[in-house]
């Protein structure tokens, strides 16, 4: 039978065809990898051709539920959409919140994957278990909102889409997949969608689903649900994340100019009271299914709206030395409609900005902080309009490999992921997240910045305390991010891995205990090293860009921040070490088999 | 330089620490200075974090056997002072010992000077980071040589216990065997930073009786500045920066109606991140609280 939460199959597609056909999930690999980012990484592993490109026909593209959606759980509706990034060559997978996700999973499935390739631009509808293409041409370059709101006014009551903006169908490779407003953002993934020639995938639910326990269920629901009220999620509940840009700015840890500096002189300007707080922001907003309302939505010049978050305006101010918060929000604003992730074009941005100071590349009108040289560079990128366009929608580490060189020394990318707005030459723990993920530079999979700004560790001091707390970091990031849970809610937690283990335990019927989670967690995180390794994974993949390693920063104490290449090393060999792995990254023998060995006897 | 340290962590740079002689007498005192009250923490408390500000390597208190210590901050090494009441210079020797392997300089200070700035420990530790002859930085504050206000290189343990085997005792005996720098009060007042936070050089001023104390403990405490950043400028209203009188980070935060706890942390001139309520301040400082709850 199978466990409350689940129905026990994907829906495995052929974009080619429209056909499908139910793959089983048998209970031991859902409770082996839960759901979400952990299941996505078993299903890319089982169904993706070993070495096939990331554009390729053949690759999965993977909408992965997870056993809490559906539940009452708050921060429950979200979903992640994993395949082999275009951008790395890696396993990427984004999260998302929204109907899509309830929509999705109801249409009986726990995952839908995506291979093949349309012959002309479509739009995939997934109704229960029935499938079919339909033509989109009529669709080509809108923006996701309007394709979404065109298909939601063609197809009718109960359809959910998840669509592609200009940018995924012109093969841009940081493009995002967007629903109700909000993006799978990192990694390429629309890119991806933009191969198969879909616009967009409609999902419409046509069953329920049943949960082991619903009354412990709702109990449970009812808790979190007044946990997440609390001061642990104050900071998103009233400021949303924004709040992180003058406190990072203050402890020398916002990247400012492509990180030739840890602090930016236009970041009061750029959160000036009225922006923040007064005439521009005209609405708070959740996710679906969710109690802490992190959504602060700003306006923008007529009648347009943007969300706003601390990395879109890290990425296209001070990352770019842009201090104009109009600049930035319109930024913010046409990312969203071309349907680019806001962190690598920040980044890939920024870095282009150096190459032309430094007169690498012939645009001697890409300043940093000229606010129209911004907008005018994300048309090109978002249209391929242009032979730079072109090379920047390639992310930096590719347009390095281009432009030669010095270039690739300032490229701010960990494989090919552009950087997030955390310095890790004041954030040591934070550094090693960054260097050994599997998904590159990311804050969502390694949220090890929680260590450095605790107060419990030497931030500029990395050493074993740092490699222990980003293993936890990311032990709890696999299992928040496979059930799925906000990490907005990780605060509320007393004892994290316990407390899941109970919920998932209520949903499922399993008898599931923290210790099982923990190991669950190591399970995932290797999985997708091990994927990764397949796919052809290096060792020097595992590092930093080498400025963060030879420019040292001064604070404004006087005290020198220095990751110097020596402690990054130490600190990644310890990590392997902890892991498991040999000193290469490479699991030691039977490592692998041990720890992706399924089945909880 | 070399670093002495086998950590494969530290930097190629020289490593800075910090001794506090913990074990005198405090005869004229009457009771142990270590554990002196001071604005809600002790001297001794007070000192090792001075130094801890200003060193990147251990901080390390010498004490008599059995002596016991206030709280200290993590990471702070303890080690017994094996031959009680031989003076500062067995002090000196105890503590040097103890950083061999761990530091190359050290700032080395009795636990009796509450107002040490800590631009003062870092003028003095800057000399012997930017010589590579010079052994001993020695101030010559306010008419007297100051040598538990001063800054040593490591490897003058040995002579040290050599000198305290020989019951040569005095400071004078072992600056007549190494190369010693002194810094004269105009040299010290020279420093941009320590020329405007302590222009007296009320640094090097220590309390030896209860009067010294009391006198001491009457002067108000430094003047800081506080500013508040996310959740915690929302509810207070404004952001700063608030102007402050306070000597530890507990008392910044108590002067804006805050508490350090889960949710909120402190840092320190943009530097170091504590929710360390007894973390010193000093004149000058400016103290971040942030919310704890970071990231996104």
């Amino acid at each position: 039978m199978t466990a409350g939460g689940y129905f026990g199959q994907a829906l495995i597609v052929d974009a080619g065809t429209g056909t499908s056909a139910a793959l089983p999930l048998p209970d031991e690999i859902l409770r082996a990898y839960i759901g979400g980012s952990g299941l996505g990484a078993w299903l890319l592993t089982e169904l993706g051709t070993p070495g096939a490109g990331a554009l390729d026909a053949t690759a999965p593209l993977a909408f992965v539920f997870s056993p809490l959606v559906g539940t009452p759980l708050t921060t429950s509706a979200k979903f992640a959409v994993v395949a082999k990034s275009p951008l790395t060559g890696m396993l990427t997978d984004a999260l998302a919140s929204s109907q899509f996700a309830i929509a999705g999973k109801l249409t009986g499935h726990d995952a839908i994957v995506i291979r093949g390739r349309a012959t002309e631009l479509s739009v995939l509808l997934v109704d229960g278990g029935q499938t079919r293409l339909l033509p989109a041409r009529h669709l080509a370059t809108m923006t996701a909102a309007e394709t979404d709101a065109k298909l939601r006014d063609d197809l009718g009551r109960g359809w959910r889409v998840a669509a592609i903006g200009p940018a995924g169908e012109r093969g841009v490779r940081y493009a995002t997949i967007s629903h109700d407003g909000r993006h799978a953002g990192r990694g390429g993934l629309g890119a991806v969608m933009g191969a198969k020639n879909l616009k967009a995938i409609a999902v419409r639910s046509a069953v329920k689903v049943a949960t082991a326990d619903p009354a412990s269920v709702l109990r449970a629901a009812r808790d979190l649900r007044e946990r997440s009220f609390g001061p642990a999620t104050a900071k998103y509940r009233e400021l949303g994340t924004l709040a992180n840009l003058l406190a990072f700015n203050a402890i020398a840890a916002l990247p400012t100019r492509n990180f030739q500096a840890a602090s930016f002189d236009g970041a009061d300007r750029l959160a000036q009271q009225e922006t923040v707080e007064g005439m521009r922001r005209v609405a708070r907003s959740s996710c679906a299914s969710c109690t802490i309302g992190c959504e602060h939505i700003y306006r923008v010049g007529r009648g347009k709206k943007a969300r706003v978050e601390y990395e879109n305006v890290f990425a296209l101010g001070p990352m770019c030395g842009v201090s104009d918060p109009d600049a930035v929000l319109s930024a913010s604003a046409r990312c969203d409609e071309l349907g680019i992730d806001t962190i690598s074009a920040g980044g890939t941005i920024a870095w282009a900005m150096e190459c032309a100071q430094r007169g690498l590349i012939d645009a001697p009108w890409l300043r940093f902080g000229d606010p129209a040289a911004l907008l005018r560079v994300l048309d090109e990128i978002g249209t391929r309009g242009t032979p730079l366009g072109v090379l920047l929608g390639e992310g930096s580490r590719q347009a390095s490999r281009t432009v030669g060189g010095d270039s690739a020394s300032f490229a701010p990318h960990v494989k090919g992921l552009e950087m997030p707005g955390y310095e890790p030459r004041t954030l040591h723990a934070m550094a090693l997240g960054l260097a050994v993920n599997a998904r590159g530079a990311d804050h969502n999979r390694s949220g090890a910045y929680e260590a450095d700004l605790s107060g419990d560790l030497d931030r500029l001091g990395g050493g074993d305390a740092h490699v222990v707390a980003a293993i936890e970091t990311e032990d709890r990031a696999a299992i928040m991010d496979s059930l799925i849970l906000c990490k907005f809610l990780r605060g509320v937690f007393t004892d994290p891995f316990a407390e899941w283990a109970a919920l998932l335990a209520s949903v499922t019927g399993w008898d599931v205990t923290d210790s099982e989670l923990r190991a669950t967690a190591r399970r995932i995180v290797l999985a997708k090293r091990v994927y990764n390794i397949r796919e052809g994974w290096q060792p020097a993949d595992d590092w930093l860009p080498d400025r963060l390693l030879n420019e040292p920063l001064t604070l404004p104490s006087g005290r020198v921040a220095a990751l110097t290449a020596e402690r990054l090393r130490a600190m990644i060999d310890a990590y392997y070490q902890k892991r498991g792995l040999d000193p290469a990254g490479r699991p030691l023998p039977g490592i692998a088999d041990e720890g992706l060995a399924v089945g909880h006897g | 330089m070399t670093p002495t340290s086998s950590d494969p962590y530290d930097e190629q740079v020289a490593i800075t620490a910090g001794v506090v002689l913990a074990g005198g007498q405090s005869s004229r005192m009457g009771t142990p200075k270590a554990a002196l009250e001071w604005h809600g923490s002790t001297l001794l408390r007070r000192t090792a974090g001075i130094l801890a500000r200003v060193t990147n390597g251990p901080v390390v208190v010498v004490r008599a056997p059995g002596q016991d210590l206030p709280r200290l901050p993590e990471g702070t090494l303890i080690t017994d002072d094996p031959r009680e009441g031989k003076g500062p210079v067995q002090g000196i020797a105890a503590g040097l010992a103890a950083l061999r392997g761990r530091a190359d300089i050290a700032f080395i200070s009795s636990t009796d000077m509450p107002f040490l700035h800590p631009a003062f420990a870092r003028r003095v530790l800057r000399v012997l980071e930017t010589s590579e002859t010079t052994d001993v930085a020695l101030p010559l504050a306010r008419g007297f040589r100051q040598p538990l206000a001063a800054a040593y290189r490591v490897s003058l343990a040995e002579a040290a216990e050599r000198l305290v085997a020989e019951d040569r005792l005095r400071p004078a005996f072992l600056f007549g065997q190494c190369t010693v720098e002194t810094l004269d009060d105009a040299t010290l007042k020279q420093d941009p930073v320590l020329g405007a936070l302590d222009p007296d050089l009320d640094s090097v001023l220590n309390v030896n009786t209860p009067a010294d104390y009391q006198a001491a403990r009457a002067r108000p405490a430094p003047e800081v500045t506080v500013q508040l950043f996310g959740t915690l400028a929302k509810a207070g209203g404004q952001s700063g920066p608030h102007a402050v009188r306070a000597a530890t980070v507990g008392d910044a935060a108590g002067a804006l109606g805050l508490l350090l706890d889960r949710h909120v942390t402190a840092a320190l001139n943009g530097d170091q991140i504590t929710r360390d309520s007894e973390t010193p301040l000093a004149t000058g400082d400016t103290v971040f609280f942030l919310s704890a709850d970071a990231g996104g």
